[in-house]
């Protein structure tokens, strides 16, 4: 998302930043458009180059503390060349007293002026928190996303390829639904991928053939989830006599979304193939590649050790003359 | 790639069953179609994606078809909405 209006931004974080609205309901159709937050000391003070103002702005003990010691006069001036800029909306921490001509003025410029009792810290850490997760950037793929042994497998193809048959057949084993056909992934600060469903959607499911179920009330709050990181993308393709398929698993294959690589698995398939056990083992050895284990490298190994050994023995044989 | 505007006028907007109608449209044809609306775009072969734009009569849908009987998919799904779905 590009912008949260300051309405929503409030409907929100209401509950969880205890923010309270503290003057009248107009500044709220505002826009907020960036992600970042700031504390206007200077700019109350008078400098005004380099100011953020398109960010939230939160006046902690210091700005409150500041502009109480100001004459009436000076924090007037103060305030009016504050609210000359375009701000997005204001959160005053710590529950401090806001000088009276603080909510009036920024009713007059229309900007929304909160409240919070949690300190600048804290309510630093949980805006950022709620920021960046909204700003995350995100992307909607056609695809179906399951938690299979703890791993986030998101499972793609052509429509009518078995994507939601195979997601049910993995939940019926006892793995977890994230979304069917519609899953969205956003991007951290950290660079994970995350994918989770739809408000709507939830955790309904079109089975050809059945029509829409409902997973979660089928099989209970076990077998589903909100979201999960998506690890590795399984790209079920129809089985093709020409295609190589990987053999080995020594190359791997990897694909992007939003700028984060993941490694892409091509399963072909075919009617009668039991596509639940092969998925099973791509996670499971996924986990083993995470605790460092590379079953293909490690039987290449073996391999070389092996023929290393035959070529001693048989070079130690022919020259054993006797 | 062919893109066009269309407004739903039908009473239900993309209910399930106008949803069902539509991905079944789209489903018949090997060109790929997209709909977009308020910056979500979904695959219309998927019902779901399809029934998550919530998309009620009034709404105004962009539809995108890429492949080669594009222009005849297109016209179907077009006759489709303009037909009001043949429901109502």
């Amino acid at each position: 998302m590009d912008k949260i209006q300051v309405g929503i931004f409030f409907q929100d974080t209401q509950s969880h930043l205890k923010i309270r609205l503290a003057n009248s309901p107009k500044g709220l159709v505002r826009d907020i458009p960036n992600k970042d937050i700031h504390r206007p000391g200077l700019a109350l003070a008078g400098f005004l180059e380099l100011f953020t103002y398109d960010r939230i702005q939160v006046l902690g003990n210091t700005e409150i503390r500041y502009l109480r010691s100001l004459s009436d006069f000076a924090r007037k001036e103060s305030l009016q060349k504050f609210f000359q800029f375009e701000i997005p909306c204001i959160i005053v921490s710590n529950s401090n007293e806001m000088p009276p001509e603080l909510p009036a003025m920024a009713d007059e410029s229309g900007v929304a002026i909160f409240s919070t009792p949690f300190s600048t810290t804290e309510l630093t850490h949980l805006l950022s928190d709620y920021l960046d997760h909204k700003f995350a950037p995100s992307q909607i793929v056609h695809a179906s996303l399951v938690d299979v042994y703890g791993t986030g497998l998101l499972f793609t193809g052509r429509s009518g390829i078995g994507k939601s048959e195979i997601a049910l057949d993995l939940v019926e084993r006892g793995h977890r639904l994230v979304s069917d056909d519609v899953v969205t992934l956003t991007r951290t600060a950290d660079n994970v991928l995350i994918g989770h469903g739809s408000e709507l959607l939830k955790h309904f499911m079109e089975i050809r053939g059945v029509g829409i179920i409902d997973v979660g009330r089928m099989f209970g709050v076990r077998a589903i989830r909100q979201q999960k990181r998506v690890e590795t993308e399984v790209e079920l393709v129809d089985w093709s006599d020409e295609q190589d398929y990987e053999r080995t698993g020594l190359d791997e294959h990897t694909k992007e979304y939003l700028g984060v690589t993941i490694p892409h698995v091509q399963l072909p398939i075919f009617p009668g193939k039991n596509i639940t056990v092969i998925v099973e083992t791509i996670a499971l050895n996924l986990h083993l590649k995470v605790y460092g284990y590379h079953p293909a490298k490690e039987f290449g190994r073996a391999l070389s050790d092996s023929m290393k050994t035959r070529t001693q023995l048989e070079s130690y044989l022919e020259k054993d003359f006797e | 790639m062919i893109t066009k505007d269309v407004t739903l006028i039908n009473k239900l907007g993309l209910h399930i069953r106008p949803a069902a109608q539509f991905t079944k449209i789209a489903s018949q044809y090997a060109a790929s179609v997209f709909l977009s609306k308020d910056g979500i775009r979904i695959n219309a072969k998927s019902i779901m994606g399809v029934m998550m734009l919530a998309a009620n009569r009034g709404a105004v849908l962009k539809i995108e078809c890429d492949g080669p009987d594009e222009q005849e998919l297109m016209d179907k799904l077009v006759e489709l909405i303009e037909n009001k779905f043949y429901e109502d």
